[in-house]
Formats: structure tokens, C-alpha cells, sequence
């Protein structure tokens, strides 16, 4: 028998039609197709029961309440959380972001010890015993050298029992240097012990005030407790209340307000004194609560005369009349002040300018004003016994300098760190110690700090997340982020009630992270007697239920507690730090004849939390392009360099020059520029690194003479083609 | 079909009886015999070797006794199958559920004392393999069948309350979907409502329902974003 | 047509009012979509023609110079067009009867499985509110965990956009089958932007239902096409005919004005002169 072609071709025919008439072609380009439509590397999510969890974020010091959308153990969405004080469901980017941060590629998954250069990102793991123990060697070893003060400790807050208990391990250890990041806190804390002779910060009764002006505070940018803020906003809209926006740059605080007061920038207070001088002037002021008028009259009525306020502010003379004019005249008056998320502390003067406006309007401790309260004091831990050793480290001057000389109002000076330990300290520092900070991006002359950390001998980070300051440590320590953790949260941030969040585990631990209270208590032990004995607890979450006491069931059912009726710590305001001069942008005008400004946004995050891949992907186009950053400039001072949008160009400050991208904008004065604040990290993962400018690198700090506060509003730049 | 063989067969037989050498005439029998063969060999091939290839198996776990669990609960499917307070359907029991009752092993059979010795000391959840999960994109509400319509368990998931072991779960290896969303019978011919769960059974059953709204403006039946998410 | 039991359900026509008045720009809309839907990202997501975002911010300045500049945040999510009786803009145009719009929500679907990525939606949708997936998702080591069971994830080469939140819809349903309640209540069915807005500027719910918030603020009138009656309302490129679903609200003239192309001599909120 031959197989010829014939036979062949008869052979294939009845297979096809055997296969035409069997399920095979069929099924296979249903299955095909489904497979087409469903990719296999496509995840699939897996489905389960769903559970809310409620807590609060810590990303910022807003303190809302949050609702942690759980399907089985995992963490599927955070949403703000129904009936909150602060927030009541509202929720800002940041927060909606924390899943990012709790699951993301940038933490940092166990204990590890540096084995490469400085900087290289050469890790060994390590377990915690060994971290704690490489911790606890080195530190007996100095104290036992009697240089104890030669550790300090950076942290982003120090309220709260983890900042308490960073504080107490100082003390107990014998270390004057904990020092807390700059923000607009040092200046508020600075001007209620000064004008109300007294320890407390400010709140604001802003959902009841009437006519609210505001010095550049980013009302809608970040300012103060954010979401709550928002919210006002929005019921200032609904009552039809006047919001009148006193800054450089149309923010969207601006755009928000019922009026926007362009203001010559750095003159804020100048503004805001040359309103007080007509109010003065015309009698138009309550004189119930502020001490000292009948001598400060005659400086500011010749000082602030409206028509040379009107000149160093640029703001027109019958405006000044209408402000003040409008905000005398309206029935709860309320001015704030802090530069858009008053990120950093600011002068004196500026701070003191407002609260006597507020003063003076007569709305101190009123319905919609100004509320000089204490915190909320209820951390009462025995004090610690210090030895010898301990003693003789708390006596030595803090490396910052604060709290002495003409700085003893001053508690903590972190921006002037770089500068002491670069060599113009008392002493050098041999460890440093860093927890819910990234001072080697946030603080202002990025290169100088720096340089400083790596004259440090040792560093310890903290940090959950590979940032900027971890790449720069010897030793990393991760805590846990806090929606693995419990932790109270007291919120001050402009509030007019004590008010203190817990923040609890709302999934177990995703790494080998420990929490940071639970790694000083054990630290402490290690380190034997007197340490031990100023930590007496089992572990962390003891200390936190003996010290909130009662409140520790409140904060366990409800997540929140609150103290509404407080006493003031004043009640009278003492004219006083406005004679100082105001402070001027670095930089001489003639080879800088622009100012850069620092601007805020809600999209970019403030503090040590790095942005999320979600918050950056919101970044519009003229903020960030690529690797680019941009500079926001006015058409007409762009013109004048041959600049058009979208050029590259070189800004350079007398600190430092950059790269960036001219992004023109109509809202922005002639001859000033703007950059966001945020940007420019190089540590973090690809989603984050590189992208902008850091404005830190190009700004430095400007110290207050009345409190050594970093008080620098901007600096003085060249622009120039590329 | 038979016709059509005819057909080609005389036109073969035709071709053949042109031909000069009588040798070629014995040849049309031999085409007839390789269509027949190609013919067999593809059907062969399609509904018998095809299956095989296309469906792979694993075993469960451990079996499990629906039959039995039904006898000892009061509450019939819904006593481990129920409606979530959220209104979500809780489908294959967490092992929490489970140890409510098998904290201890509660028989003498050698799954449970699996059961008990690998997942609840272990305190790891049981991996069940689901013979019904529907595609990602589809969303189907059991309280719009259940509740809504007042369906019987049975009409989608057939009589595996009766069942007292566990068959082995075979999934497409091309889709990796369970072979009960298809059905068994690989030309998808179903008997019992059950026996399939593709769109086109979701279609047929709503249309027999007289449920079919018109709601879509593409279809004029029901919009997609009813079942799909 | 025959088989049909005239048992369809209520109608309803769900909708959005956004206050720009109270919009603050603050991106929170736009997170809180992306981490309700499962919306992916890639390490530059500076390229906004290939950036996928359901709900996207678009900043309106009135285009005076400085001191005079004024700017406005408009958050645009898919605006869920009905056009004359359901036939939306994109979904005229869908070969695949991958996009469908709903007579019983009036919710504008996108089944992303049935979808073969030829875009021609894109072309048609006045509003750029569909997005094309040019890649793959991927979510960095560790972060799928975060990913939501009520949200498919998409796959490269189909076109998706926002379903306002629909799964919480059929979610909302289930519970209310529970409860033996025939309608979802408006507070049991909100987006996750409406829901996530600190200034809450947007308001969602069902614009047939007088009960309903959204309804009141926008007074629509079925007679011309959806407008609404409330003065300070517009909706974007009305006069296209889209009827969309998302009203919009401003005080400001110049706001409502850029809602639209108007040639000089036209008023704001005045319909276009057909031509003869």
C-alpha cells in the first residue's frame, strides 16, 4: 500500500472534518480568548470577609481618625472614619496613601549594619539582639568615658510617650541634645511664653470665626491640622465668611479666599502691623486683653504709618484701610499666620505681629479667636534618678545652642545642627540618634547637613523607610509603621481642645520591625542600672496603658479623647518681640535679583514621610516632568531672562544652583519665583527618587535674632538659560 | 454527513474511472480508508485525547463529608454557608469556623484527623480548592439568587450537599478556570441546570426567570454592570 | 423585546454635583479613586497622556495677569454622558460591546474582559476620560497586597475608566437584599471620591430622586436635556448634547464660562445658534 498525495490529501481532509466536528477548535478559542482576557500574570485579588479597623494616622500632625478597609488580613483601603472630631470621613492624599508606605518596596524589613562606604546602600542583616546590643556597647562605652553629652537625638515631635520616652533615655542616659525638627510649633510655643508669659501653643477657634485674615497660612495647602482645616474652608463657604489671603503667590489658599492681598514677600508683618496702626489710630480696638499698649502706641503709629507700610509691602494704601477696616468692624475677627504649612519656625516678630492683631480685635480665648492653651499633661512618669555620669552630661550646654544666652527661650535650634557640628559646636558629636525625622532632606542646606552627618561617627536610624538620613547611618533600627502599632497620638495642630488619637495594629507586623518604644525600653535594660531603673515597664504597651490611665479605655472604644473646656494659660496678651527688625532673604540684590520661595502644597508631603507612588502620580505636568523640576516665574520676569515655558534653566541662590524646568504663571509677582517644597529626594525607590528639586539644597537657614529660629522665608536667586 | 460522503466518494470514483491504468481504480477504496482514518483519528482525538489534555486534577486537601456535616448541623448549607451581616456571601468557611466544632477531632476518620493535625493545631486556614469561582471580572450576588429570587443552593451548585467525598478539582490548563464553570461535558452540553455556569447558562436561566430587563442600551437586555465589575 | 416582563427596575439616573467653589484642588478624589479601583502606576507618571486616572484635577485659570489672576480646580471624573436615550458618545462607537450605558443607573459601563483595546471610545469622548493600558500593571514586590477583591485589575491593551465605583453599588445591593429593602439607600451607595473629599464639594446620588441631595442642588430639567435649574450649575461642553451626569458649580462667571467654548459675542450658559 502507497501513501501517495492523493491519499494524504484524503487523510487530512477527514481529520479536518473529524476535527470540525469535534469540541477541539471550538473549545480552544473559547478558551483562548479567556485566556487573552485574563492574562495569568494579571493579579487576582483574593475575596474574603470584609472588616473595618479604626485608628489613627500619624503621617502628619493632623490627627484624623482613619478606617482601615480589611479583606481577611490584608489592608485594602484607608478611608477617614465617620463622626471623627477632626475629620469626621474627610480624609486628605496623604492618609489615603498610608497602604503605599505599610506595603510598599521602600521599608526597611529588618535590623541591619552598614558593611559598605557610607552612603553605598551596603546592608547586613542582622537580628535585634545584635542591633540592640551593637546600640547599647557603644553607648555604655561614651558614657563611661564621662561624654555622654556627646549623643543627641533628632525627632519629628515631642509629644506623645515614644518622643517621652526618647527624651527620658536622654535624660536617664545623661544627654542634654534632644532636639525636635523645626517647624512653626517652635515659633507659636516661643510667642505664648512671651506674650502670655506662659507654656502653651495656640488654637483656633476657626469654624466659628466671622472674618478670617490670613499671613500666608496655607489654609487649604496644609496648614495646621489639614483635613480639619479643608473642611472649614468649606463651611466658611457655606456661611458666607470673608477670607482674606495675605501672601506673595496665588497658593490655592489664595484662590480659595474671598480676597487675595498680593504682599511684597517677607512683609507680612509689617502688613500686619500697619493694620494694627490704623485700627490704633481710629480706636478701633479692644483693649480688654492686651498689656503694654499705652507704650508700644507711639512706635507703631510712627513705624507702621500706612503709607510706609504700603510701600514695603505693596499692598495700596486704602487696602490697608479696608482690612483693617473689615477686620475690626466684623464680629469674631481672626487672623492666622505661619507660612503656607508653616513648615518652617519663623521669627518672632512675625508670629507676634498676629497674635496682637488677634489681641487686638479682642478675640482672645473668644468664640471664633485665638486660644492660648497648655498641652494636653498627661504623661506623669516618677522622675528619672540620675547618677554621676548623668549628671555631669545634662550639665554641659545643648550642641545647638538652645536654651542658652540669648537663646534660653529657645528650646530646640535642630537648624543650626549642621552648623555645630561642622565645627562650630561646643563639642563634637559622636552618635546620633534619629526617629520620625529625615534631617538630611528636610532641614534647610541639605549639602551642609550633609556634610555634618558624615562627620558623625555613628548614627542611629529609626526610620521604617529607606530615606535620605537612613542611607547616611550605621546602624538601622525600623520601627513599625503605625498601622502595625499602638501609639497615642496628642493633636495640637491649631486646635482649641486637648485632644490625644490612639493609634493601634491594624495588620501585624508585615517585617522584622520593632517598635521604637518597645526597642528603647529594651535598650534601656540592656544597658543595666541607672537606665534600666528609669524604665521600668515590661514593654511598650504597658507604659502606654499605665500612663493614659483612665483615658486608655476612652481611646480603646472610642479612638479619640477630648478635653473641650480648657483653661487658658493667658487670658491677657503682653505687647512684646515686634521691635526686632524684620528678617531679610540671604543673598545680596545685586547679584540675585530675584527671590525664591518656598511653596506648600497638600499633594507633596511635609515632614519625614517621602510621597507615595499615588501622591506623585497627581503631580501635575508643570510641577514635575520626568526627572525635572519646575520653577514657577512670572511671563514678564521670564521674558526678560529669554526664558518660555517648559525651557530649562539654572537657578542659583548663594547656596547652591540647580536645574529646573520655567513654569510660567500669571499668579506669581514680578521678579519673584516659587518651587514646591518636597521634592529632590535621592534615597526611596524609583517611583520617588530623583524627581525635582529638593529646595533645601538651595535655601539655608536665616537665623531669628530674637530666638535663633530659622526664620528664612525664601532666598535671593538668578535665573539664566540653560 | 452521509450524504456528503456519497458525494465525494462518487466524485472520486468518477475521477478514478478516467484514469488509463486499472491499477488506480483499487485506489479510490484506499482514499476512502485515509479519510476514515484521519477522520476517527481527529475525532478520537478532539473528544477523547483533547479532554484530557486540556483539564489537569489536584486533590483536595483532605475529603470532606458534605453528607454527614448536613446531617449533624441544623441549619442545612447556610449553617457554614451564610449571608454576611454586610450582605456578602461568605462561600468556603475559614478555619475559624471550623474549629468552633473541631477544636478535638470530633469522629475517627483519617481527614479529620488531617484536618486537625495539619490546619487547626497548625492554625493554618484549609486551602480549598473552589469548584465554582467564577472569573475576576465577574461579580455574582448570592443575596439577589438567594434572598432576592429565593434560589435553591442546588439549581447552581447541584447536589454536593449530598456528596460524601470530595472529587478532585480539575481546572483548564489554558484559562486555569475550574472545569465546572465549562461543565464536564466537554462539548458543553448541559442537562441539569447545574452542569454549566458560563455567561450563556447566567442568560438562559434569567431568560426562563422572565428576568430579562432591557436596561442595556447596547443589547436591549441587561447591562453589563450587573455581573461584571 | 417579547420576552420582556415590564419588571424593570426603578429608574434612577446617578449623577455628581461638584462645588468648585469648595474644590481645593488637594488630589484627595483622585487617590481615593486609584486606591478604591486598583488603578496602577509606573515609575514616571509624568507623561499625563498615558497617565491613568479616573478622577483627574484640571486647574482653569481666568488668564489675567498678575495681581488680577484667578485659578480653579475642576475635578473631572467620566461624566457618564446619557446623550439622546443612552447613547453616549463612547458607547455609539464601541465595536465590542465592551462599553454599555445602563437605562437602570444610567451608569456608563466598561467591561475591561471584553474590551479589545481599539480606542475608538478614546477618539469619541469629549472629556478624555478613558485611559488606554499600554502596560501591563505592575505593583512593586509586597504592594498587590493592597490590591481590592471588588475592582478587577486590568490588563495591557484594554481601555478603562471610572464606573462610579460601581461594585459599591452591587455591594450596597447585596445589603439591601438583606435588609428586604427594594432601593439602596443614598447613604449605603457613594463614590469612593465623594466619600474621601475633606471639603465635601462633591456630592453623588440619584438625580431622578427628589429625596436625594444631588437632585436638590441640581433641579435638572428632563424637558431640555438635564440642565439644570440651579444658577450657579454647568455642565462641560453642554452643548454638545452629551447630558452628561457630573453638574458643576461656581459662583464665578469665568468658571462656568470655561465649562464650555463660546465664541465672543455669546453668553455664558446661552445655547449654540444651529447653523442655517
Amino acid at each position: 500500500m502507497k501513501v501517495d498525495r492523493r491519499s494524504f490529501l484524503s487523510f487530512v481532509i477527514g481529520g479536518a472534518a473529524g476535527t470540525a466536528l469535534s469540541p477541539l477548535p471550538w473549545k480552544l478559542m473559547d478558551d483562548s480568548s479567556i485566556w487573552s482576557q485574563m492574562w495569568p500574570w494579571t493579579p487576582v485579588p483574593p475575596d474574603g470577609e470584609v472588616v473595618y479597623e479604626d485608628s489613627t494616622c500619624t503621617l502628619c500632625p493632623g490627627g484624623c481618625g482613619i478606617s482601615v478597609r480589611k479583606v481577611d488580613n490584608r489592608a485594602v483601603k484607608i478611608e477617614g472614619k465617620q463622626g471623627h472630631p477632626i475629620n469626621d470621613g474627610g480624609i486628605c492624599i496623604l492618609g489615603l496613601s498610608g497602604l503605599q508606605m505599610l506595603y510598599g518596596p521602600t521599608r526597611v524589613k529588618s535590623p541591619m549594619k552598614r558593611i559598605g562606604e557610607r552612603g553605598d546602600g551596603q546592608w547586613q542583616k542582622i537580628s535585634w539582639d545584635e542591633a540592640i546590643a551593637i546600640l547599647t556597647e557603644k553607648l555604655i562605652d561614651i558614657r563611661d568615658k564621662g561624654e555622654a553629652h556627646t549623643v543627641a537625638a533628632i525627632a519629628g515631635s515631642d509629644s506623645g510617650t515614644v518622643p517621652a520616652l526618647i527624651q527620658r533615655f536622654m535624660t536617664a542616659y545623661g544627654s542634654p541634645n534632644f532636639m525636635r525638627t523645626p517647624s512653626g510649633r517652635d515659633a507659636d510655643e516661643l510667642a505664648v511664653n512671651t506674650l502670655f508669659g506662659n507654656q502653651g501653643r495656640t488654637g483656633f477657634d476657626v469654624e466659628n470665626a466671622d472674618y478670617i485674615l490670613s499671613f500666608g497660612s496655607g489654609i487649604v495647602d496644609g496648614w495646621g491640622s489639614p483635613v480639619r482645616m479643608f473642611r472649614a474652608s468649606s463651611l466658611w463657604k457655606d456661611k458666607k465668611t470673608t477670607v482674606v489671603q495675605v501672601e506673595p503667590r496665588l497658593s490655592n489658599s489664595a484662590a480659595k479666599a474671598t480676597r487675595w492681598v498680593p504682599v511684597n514677600p517677607g512683609t507680612e508683618a509689617d502688613l500686619a502691623l500697619g493694620i494694627a496702626a490704623v485700627m490704633v489710630s481710629r480706636n478701633m480696638i479692644d483693649t480688654g486683653a492686651v498689656s503694654g499698649l499705652s507704650s508700644w502706641k507711639s512706635d507703631l503709629l510712627a513705624n507702621y504709618a500706612t503709607e510706609k507700610v504700603s510701600q514695603t509691602t505693596g499692598v495700596a494704601a486704602e487696602v490697608i484701610a479696608e482690612l483693617a477696616k473689615g477686620f475690626a468692624g466684623a464680629n469674631r475677627p481672626l487672623a492666622l499666620c505661619g507660612r503656607g504649612k508653616a513648615q518652617t519656625a519663623g521669627s518672632l516678630r512675625d508670629i507676634a505681629a498676629v497674635y496682637a492683631l488677634n489681641a487686638l480685635a479682642g478675640n482672645i480665648n473668644q468664640e471664633g479667636g485665638m486660644w492660648p492653651i497648655p498641652e494636653a499633661d498627661y504623661i506623669q512618669w516618677r522622675d528619672v534618678a540620675t547618677d554621676n555620669l548623668a549628671s555631669a552630661g545634662l550639665s554641659q550646654p545643648r550642641i545647638d545652642g538652645a536654651g542658652a544666652g540669648k537663646y534660653a527661650q529657645t528650646r530646640y535650634l535642630a537648624s543650626r545642627l549642621a552648623d555645630a557640628v561642622n565645627g562650630n559646636g561646643p563639642y563634637p558629636l559622636q552618635v546620633l540618634l534619629v526617629a520620625s525625622a529625615n534631617p538630611c532632606h528636610d532641614l534647610p542646606d541639605t549639602q551642609r547637613v550633609k556634610e555634618a552627618f558624615a562627620r558623625i561617627p555613628f548614627i542611629v536610624s529609626f526610620s521604617s523607610f529607606h530615606d535620605e538620613t537612613a542611607a547616611m547611618a550605621d546602624l538601622l533600627m525600623p520601627d513599625h509603621v503605625y498601622l502595625e502599632r499602638y501609639e497615642d497620638v496628642p493633636v495640637d495642630a491649631g486646635l482649641t481642645q486637648q485632644m490625644i488619637g490612639l493609634s493601634r495594629p491594624v495588620v501585624s507586623p508585615q517585617f522584622n520591625t520593632r517598635h521604637l518604644g518597645e526597642t528603647l525600653i529594651s535598650a534601656a535594660k540592656a544597658m543595666g542600672e541607672p537606665m534600666a531603673d528609669a524604665f521600668p515597664w515590661d514593654d511598650y504597651e504597658t507604659c502606654l496603658e499605665e500612663t493614659l490611665a483612665e483615658k486608655w479605655d476612652t481611646l480603646m472604644e472610642d479612638g479619640v479623647w477630648v478635653q473641650a473646656d480648657i483653661d487658658p494659660v493667658g487670658d491677657r496678651l503682653q505687647l512684646a518681640g515686634m521691635d526686632a527688625d524684620a528678617v531679610q532673604a540671604e543673598g545680596d540684590v545685586n547679584s540675585f535679583p530675584l527671590l525664591l520661595l518656598p511653596y506648600d502644597t497638600i499633594r507633596l508631603t511635609s515632614g519625614y514621610i517621602g510621597e507615595a507612588p499615588f501622591m506623585i502620580k497627581t503631580v501635575a505636568d508643570t510641577v514635575i516632568k520626568g526627572n525635572d523640576g519646575f520653577v514657577e516665574v512670572n511671563p514678564q520676569t521670564a521674558r526678560a531672562a529669554g526664558l518660555g515655558q517648559g525651557d530649562m534653566a539654572t537657578l542659583t541662590t548663594p547656596r547652591g544652583e540647580a536645574q529646573v524646568r520655567v513654569h510660567l504663571f500669571e499668579g506669581i509677582q514680578p521678579g519673584v519665583l516659587a518651587m514646591a517644597r518636597g521634592l529632590g529626594h535621592t534615597a526611596y525607590d524609583a517611583f520617588l527618587a530623583g524627581k525635582g528639586v529638593n529646595i533645601n539644597t538651595l535655601i539655608g537657614p536665616v537665623e531669628d535674632p530674637s530666638s535663633g529660629h530659622d526664620a528664612a522665608w525664601g532666598i535671593r536667586a538668578t535665573l539664566s538659560k540653560a | 454527513m452521509s450524504t456528503l460522503d456519497e458525494k465525494a466518494k462518487e466524485g472520486m470514483d468518477d475521477h478514478a474511472t478516467h484514469g488509463s491504468d486499472g491499477k488506480q481504480s483499487g485506489a479510490g477504496g484506499f482514499i476512502i480508508l485515509f479519510f476514515i482514518i484521519g477522520f476517527a483519528a481527529s475525532m478520537v482525538l478532539g473528544w477523547v485525547i483533547f479532554p484530557k489534555l486540556l483539564y489537569s486534577q489536584k486533590q483536595q486537601p483532605f475529603s470532606f463529608n458534605h453528607a454527614l456535616h448536613v446531617e449533624e448541623v441544623d441549619d442545612g448549607c447556610e449553617s457554614c454557608h451564610f449571608f454576611r451581616e454586610d450582605g456578602s456571601f461568605s462561600g468556603t468557611p475559614k478555619l475559624a469556623q471550623c474549629t468552633e466544632c473541631h477544636e478535638e477531632p470530633m469522629g475517627d476518620t483519617e481527614d479529620e484527623a488531617i484536618f486537625v493535625e495539619q490546619y487547626v493545631t497548625m492554625e493554618r486556614e484549609v486551602p480549598w480548592l473552589s469548584y465554582s469561582r467564577q472569573p475576576d471580572c465577574v461579580f455574582f450576588s448570592h443575596a439577589a439568587h438567594v434572598i432576592g429570587a429565593k434560589m435553591d443552593c442546588v439549581v447552581c451548585h447541584g447536589h454536593i450537599g449530598e456528596s460524601e467525598e470530595s472529587r478532585p478539582y480539575e481546572y483548564n490548563r489554558i484559562t486555569t478556570y475550574s472545569r465546572d464553570i465549562w461543565g464536564h461535558n466537554i462539548a458543553g452540553f448541559a442537562k441539569n441546570s447545574w452542569d454549566r455556569m458560563k455567561m450563556d447558562d447566567c442568560a438562559r436561566c434569567h431568560k426562563e426567570a422572565g428576568v430579562i430587563h432591557t436596561s442595556s442600551v447596547q443589547t436591549e437586555r441587561d447591562a453589563c454592570f450587573v455581573c461584571h465589575k | 423585546m417579547k420576552n420582556e416582563h415590564n419588571d424593570n427596575p426603578p429608574v434612577m439616573k446617578f449623577g455628581m454635583a461638584i462645588d468648585l467653589d469648595k474644590c481645593t484642588g488637594c488630589g484627595a478624589c483622585m487617590v481615593a479613586c486609584m486606591s478604591e479601583n486598583n488603578i496602577p502606576f509606573k515609575e514616571d507618571e509624568s507623561d499625563k497622556l498615558v497617565s491613568i486616572t479616573w478622577m483627574r484635577i484640571f486647574k482653569l485659570s481666568n488668564g489675567k495677569s498678575f495681581p488680577d489672576t484667578d485659578i480653579c480646580y475642576l475635578p473631572r471624573p467620566c461624566q457618564h454622558c446619557e446623550g439622546h436615550g443612552g447613547h453616549s458618545p463612547c458607547v455609539s462607537v464601541c465595536p465590542a460591546t465592551a462599553t454599555d450605558y445602563s437605562r437602570e443607573t444610567g451608569i456608563v459601563s466598561q467591561i475591561v474582559t471584553r474590551c479589545f483595546g481599539c480606542r475608538y471610545c478614546m477618539g469619541a469622548c469629549p472629556y478624555h476620560a478613558r485611559y488606554f493600558n499600554w502596560w501591563d500593571p505592575v505593583w512593586p514586590d509586597g504592594m498587590e497586597k493592597y490590591l481590592s477583591p471588588n475592582v478587577s485589575p486590568r490588563m495591557r491593551g484594554v481601555v478603562e475608566k471610572c464606573s462610579f465605583c460601581f461594585h459599591r453599588y452591587q455591594l450596597a445591593k447585596n445589603k439591601a437584599y438583606l435588609d428586604g429593602e427594594r432601593r439602596v439607600p443614598e447613604e449605603a451607595y457613594q463614590t469612593a471620591c465623594t466619600q474621601a473629599c475633606p471639603a465635601g464639594a462633591i456630592v453623588f446620588g440619584d438625580l431622578n430622586n427628589p429625596e436625594h441631595q444631588v437632585h436638590q442642588i441640581v433641579k435638572p430639567d428632563p424637558k431640555h436635556g438635564g440642565r439644570s435649574q440651579n444658577p450657579r450649575a454647568f455642565r462641560l461642553l453642554e452643548r454638545l448634547g452629551t447630558n452628561t451626569k457630573v453638574y458643576y458649580l461656581s459662583s464665578r462667571e469665568w468658571v462656568r464660562r470655561s465649562g464650555d467654548n463660546y465664541l465672543e459675542h455669546e453668553k455664558t450658559g446661552q445655547a449654540s445658534q444651529p447653523h442655517h
